[in-house]
């Protein structure tokens, strides 16, 4: 029945069937990190709640939950809020990532 | 509602951002979302590496100098158990955000497990960043309806007669498993104790042990 | 601190006390929001005790998510559940408790 797609949420997986824990971890790349601060930032500010977060990300949907990772699930969430709330708009922001990839493209080598 | 599980991001090669094409998507993303804001004034570029020092600066180690304390110092145990927050920042451990500390002390009768099944919710400022089980959905979606068989995965066997009690983190609140002390520390030094406090034993997922693998009763 | 010996009438606010206390049995509502919600549907309908009253009150988080940072603020609880009642085949020990915390407008006495 399509109505629990919507009253539950992707993430409310409390007692799913699920496999083996595999005690897996990362270091943090420095993006990742940039991300994480970006959030406590923003959350100071109140320009980005930490629940609100929480929402922007439940309101990915399933598919992208699933395939993005964490911190990219964190940022494209942001970016949305963000359109949301008129603070961006998303030509500023594809103009302005397409500078940022240029901008790393044409860098010279270390 | 079945979804797949997310997965832990592939590890990168590169430090530097400014190799060549090896920046992804979500990393320009980052890039860009972060100038504009700046550009706008809505924060400053410094706010953010300070947060990142910030970060840096959480590790499990203020989580194992507070258990530390607490197993020496039995007015401070009594302390961290009535107000979690408040004995941590005695130690100099603030908390940047709104979050209260709840110290679940482990006995001889009840064992303490930490979860967060809507997200992640952890004690952050006291512990650093979680690990990427605590995240993924097989811990999230089983510690709160089979936490002997989880526990048991990390080798953590719980005797029939004890009571679990499995914490579900979604509010406000985040937890701190206070482990019991090992037998035999009667000799150590603050510092000794704090050294055999883990991360995952202050989540829940195993005891603290004595160096050599002695597992408390 | 000792009360002052002669009488004060002080009406508290609408909502300013909790209306739950340590050792009350509740019970979970079962409604269904659409959007975000932070009581898991695992616990929808069950019946626990409060272990715990959490002070001060605070923001409904369900309401936080949608970026007023503001809304109503109510007390928030701490609730035990018996992993017996909340698992119809739960596989450990009956005295395994689940412990999680809920606000105020998720529940009723019973």
């Amino acid at each position: 029945m399509s109505s629990v797609l919507v009253s539950r949420l992707p993430n409310d997986i409390g007692g799913d069937p699920a496999g083996r824990v595999e005690q897996v971890d990362h270091v943090l790349e420095p993006w990742e990190k940039r991300c994480h601060a970006l959030a406590d930032v923003l959350d100071f500010h109140k320009i980005i709640n930490t629940e609100e977060k929480r929402r922007g990300v439940e309101a990915l949907g399933s598919e992208m939950i699933g395939k993005l990772s964490y911190y990219e699930r964190w940022i494209v969430a942001f970016a949305n809020i963000l359109f949301q709330k008129g603070i961006l708009t998303p030509a500023q922001l594809a103009f302005k990532m397409a500078e940022v990839e240029k901008r790393w493209t044409c860098a010279s080598p270390p | 509602m079945e979804h797949s599980s997310d997965h832990a991001p592939h590890a990168h090669d590169h430090d530097e951002i400014a190799i060549a094409g090896h920046a992804g998507y979500y990393e320009i993303m980052e890039t860009a979302v972060r100038e504009l804001l700046v550009d706008r004034g809505l924060f400053g570029a410094d706010e953010i590496r300070h947060q990142i020092e910030v970060l840096d600066s959480r590790t499990p180690a203020l989580g194992a100098a507070v258990v530390a304390r607490a197993w020496l110092d039995p007015a401070f145990r009594s302390r961290l158990l009535a107000n979690g927050r408040a004995a941590c920042e005695e130690l100099g451990v603030t908390f940047y955000d709104d979050t209260q500390l709840i110290v679940l002390e482990n006995t001889a009768t009840v064992h303490n497990l930490i979860v967060c099944t809507l997200c992640s919710c952890y004690p952050r400022p006291l512990l650093g960043l979680p690990p990427d089980w605590y995240k993924l959905k097989p811990y999230r979606a089983r510690a709160v309806i089979e936490p002997r068989a989880v526990l048991a995965e990390f080798g953590t066997v719980i005797a029939d007669d004890v009571e679990i009690r499995v914490s579900d983190s979604t509010a406000m609140v985040r937890y701190l498993v206070l482990p019991r002390r090992p037998d035999g520390t009667d000799s150590y030094s603050e510092q000794q104790l704090a050294a055999l406090v883990t991360r995952d034993s202050m989540i829940g997922v195993i005891p603290v042990l004595l160096k050599n693998g002695v597992q408390a009763p | 601190m000792q009360s002052p010996s002669f009488q004060l009438r002080i009406v508290p606010a609408l909502q300013e006390q909790p209306a739950f206390c340590v050792g009350d049995v509740v019970r979970v509502l079962s409604r269904s929001p659409v959007g975000h919600y932070r009581v898991p549907q695992y616990l929808r309908g069950h019946i626990g005790r409060i272990d715990a009253v959490l002070d001060p009150s605070a923001v409904d988080n369900e309401e936080e998510g949608y970026g007023r940072n503001a809304g109503s603020k109510r007390h928030y609880y701490r609730i035990s559940f018996p992993m017996l009642d909340v698992w119809p085949h739960y596989a450990g020990e009956p005295q395994d408790n689940l412990l999680i915390e809920v606000f105020e407008t998720w529940l009723e006495k019973v």
